[in-house]
């Protein structure tokens, strides 16, 4: 037992020496493994650049928001996130790490463009019914989106338990009264099952009508249809009352905007080499350009690191995000 | 000269056409046939949602009365029945009555079913070496094989909700009760087969008064075996829509609610107990 603690302090020290030593150049960097589209090519581009442009030696640790995110909060690791939706982390949590310096935006601006949040329908329905391309049209119709249950209602497809947008969804659908209009939620479990839900409904040209977000490689691959919530935002107060799982008044409201952030431990932000957090703060895929490279991946069903060299073979932005020798060097 | 270190590798465009092609026949076979497998479970949704309803609408006195009734009934065991009734009072102390009955309703009849499907296959196994050496590298598959690799396209095929979660289920639990059926029927001994055959036993005779009461003790085991299996698999069914105590255990692991998850697993664990305990004292 003594042994395994010296060895284990021994360790420690090591790693405290690395962590030290990474001031000046780069260094060891771990970042979360995350396992959606734009997340795990946002990634491998992250990782192209550190390893091939400035000499970092990047490992990812696989993971999901929540666990990754409370990985770096509570135990400092991994040292960056590339894309963390802080409503799916839980917002409140996610403040409570900024206030208390646990955690560090790399810039005040999203990783990725054309992000949106909202409530889809699949196309296939409006070649019949023009009309639905709001939420008034569509809330009207239950009878056109047979709930898999009850066919006598209609579903609405949420999300997955223990998301932020679970609790929005079940709020708003209160707000707008739904239940009354004959409608009921459909839970899908899972991201991975909500998808499923999508691909099924798409390949039996059925309805489907429920929560998604942008980008996303099914936003394009099945043109999913935002619609028109028919409201303006509702104020900040009543959106802050709508993500909270009691609120007991909801106002119908069009969604937030929403907000997406790279993220530091407090350990790499105050010792992580400056270069690495300046590229990270730089580092912005526009939304079509994500678009485009979630259709790549989709279509060749490419592993993210061939997406992220696709993209550096492919694409010029890059450049913008690091100094002209490094961008030398990935070329 | 090859290469020693980099293993060659299929070509990128090989690897993809063989990807797409197996999801593309598997679009195909969902496209062509999902509505006929839709119908083929049709009668398990009406068995499940009998059970569920039956559990779910039952006012509580009595589904504790009912159920704490039949672990008496089926252990004579004073004590696991006063277990019960305790582990009744916590679950619908902490809210998590109808989570609890939805969840249990899914293990009974995802056991039920493994026993249906299970205990034939096992004396067939037990019958023939060569359906044994078949048979026994497919339950190998069925239990190592990560479970979303079959979880999201029997989405695909079926929908959202409890029919894919009892085949997932399923699929998950049933293979201990064929493996210990096959064993117990093949330790029974030859000598008393060959004493039933000289008195001119039929086949089904001595499988039904012989084979099985003596191999009941690994049937049994398999069974428990079979029920812990699909408790085990209760949250990730919840993962596809499932209702029930894995929903809550989800929800509190994706907001840290520690005490909350340590409520609604330690609901699954008593669950847990009580099953593994009726079915190891039944009488």
């Amino acid at each position: 037992m003594k042994k395994t603690l010296t060895t284990f302090a021994a360790l420690a020290a090591t790693l405290g020496f690395v962590n030290t030593a990474s001031a000046s150049e780069c260094g060891d960097i771990t970042m979360a493994g995350l396992g959606w589209g734009s997340a795990s090519i946002l990634g491998e581009i992250d990782k192209l650049v550190l390893e091939e442009g400035m000499g970092c030696s990047v490992t990812m640790i696989p993971g999901g928001t929540v666990p990754s995110f409370t990985s770096m909060v509570e135990q400092s690791q991994p040292d960056v996130m590339g894309e963390l939706w802080p409503n799916a982390a839980g917002i409140d949590l996610y403040n409570a790490a900024l206030a208390d310096g646990r955690m560090t935006e790399s810039a005040e601006q999203s990783p990725i463009g054309g992000v949106a949040e909202g409530w889809y329908i699949l196309p296939n329905i409006l070649e019949e019914h023009p009309e639905l391309t709001t939420l008034e049209a569509v809330l009207a119709r239950p009878d056109l989106f047979p709930h898999p249950d009850d066919p006598s209602k209609g579903g609405f497809v949420t999300c997955p338990p223990g998301s932020g947008c679970q609790i929005s969804n079940a709020n708003l659908f209160v707000a707008n009264d739904m239940e009354a209009k004959g409608w009921k939620m459909i839970e899908p479990g899972s991201y991975a099952a909500e998808d499923a839900t999508i691909t099924r409904a798409y390949d039996r040209g059925e309805a489907w009508f429920g929560y998604y977000s942008a980008p996303t490689a099914f936003i394009g691959k099945y043109d999913l249809r935002q619609l028109d919530w028919g409201v303006d935002f509702a104020g900040q107060e009543n959106w802050n009352c709508i993500t909270k799982p009691d609120c007991p008044n909801p106002q119908p409201s069009s969604w937030t905007s929403s907000f997406v952030r790279t993220v530091f431990t407090d350990e790499f932000a105050a010792s992580g080499s400056a270069d690495v957090q300046g590229y990270f703060a730089a580092r912005v895929v526009p939304g079509p350009v994500m678009n485009a490279l979630l259709l790549y991946m989709d279509d060749n069903q490419a592993a993210p690191d061939e997406v992220a060299e696709y993209f550096v073979e492919n694409y010029d932005i890059w450049k913008d995000w690091v100094s002209a020798d490094v961008a030398a060097k990935l070329q | 000269m090859i290469d020693l270190f980099e293993f060659p590798e299929l070509s990128r465009s090989v690897i993809r056409t063989i990807k797409k092609s197996i999801d593309n026949s598997f679009r195909e076979f969902s496209r062509s046939y999902g509505d006929s497998i839709e119908v083929f479970f049709y009668p398990l949704k009406v068995l499940m949602n009998w059970v569920e309803f039956a559990l779910v609408s039952a006012p509580w006195p009595l589904a504790m009365f009912i159920l704490a009734g039949a672990v008496f009934y089926l252990t004579r065991n004073k004590k696991l029945c006063a277990w019960t009734v305790v582990y009744m009072i916590f679950i619908g102390a902490f809210g998590l009555w109808e989570d609890t009955m939805y969840t249990l309703s899914l293990v009974l009849v995802s056991a039920l079913l493994s026993v249906v499907i299970g205990i034939p296959i096992g004396i067939w196994m037990s019958r023939k070496d060569r359906v044994q050496n078949f048979i026994n590298p497919i339950l190998d598959v069925m239990q190592t094989i990560p479970i979303f690799v079959y979880l999201i396209p029997v989405v695909m095929l079926l929908g959202l909700g409890k029919i894919p979660g009892v085949i997932a289920m399923t699929i998950y639990a049933v293979p201990p009760i064929i493996r210990l059926t096959n064993l117990g029927l093949r330790q029974v001994g030859i000598g008393m087969i060959e004493a039933a055959l000289s008195m001119g036993m039929k086949k089904w005779q001595i499988l039904w008064t012989i084979e099985l009461p003596l191999s009941m003790k690994s049937i049994l085991t398999g069974t428990n075996q079979t029920i812990m299996m699909a408790i085990s698999m209760v949250v990730i069914a919840s993962m596809i829509g499932v209702q029930g105590l894995g929903v809550s255990v989800l929800q509190a692991v994706q907001n840290q609610y520690i005490g909350s998850g340590i409520i609604s697993g330690t609901a699954i664990v008593g669950l847990a107990i009580i099953l593994d305990r009726v079915v190891q004292n039944a009488k």
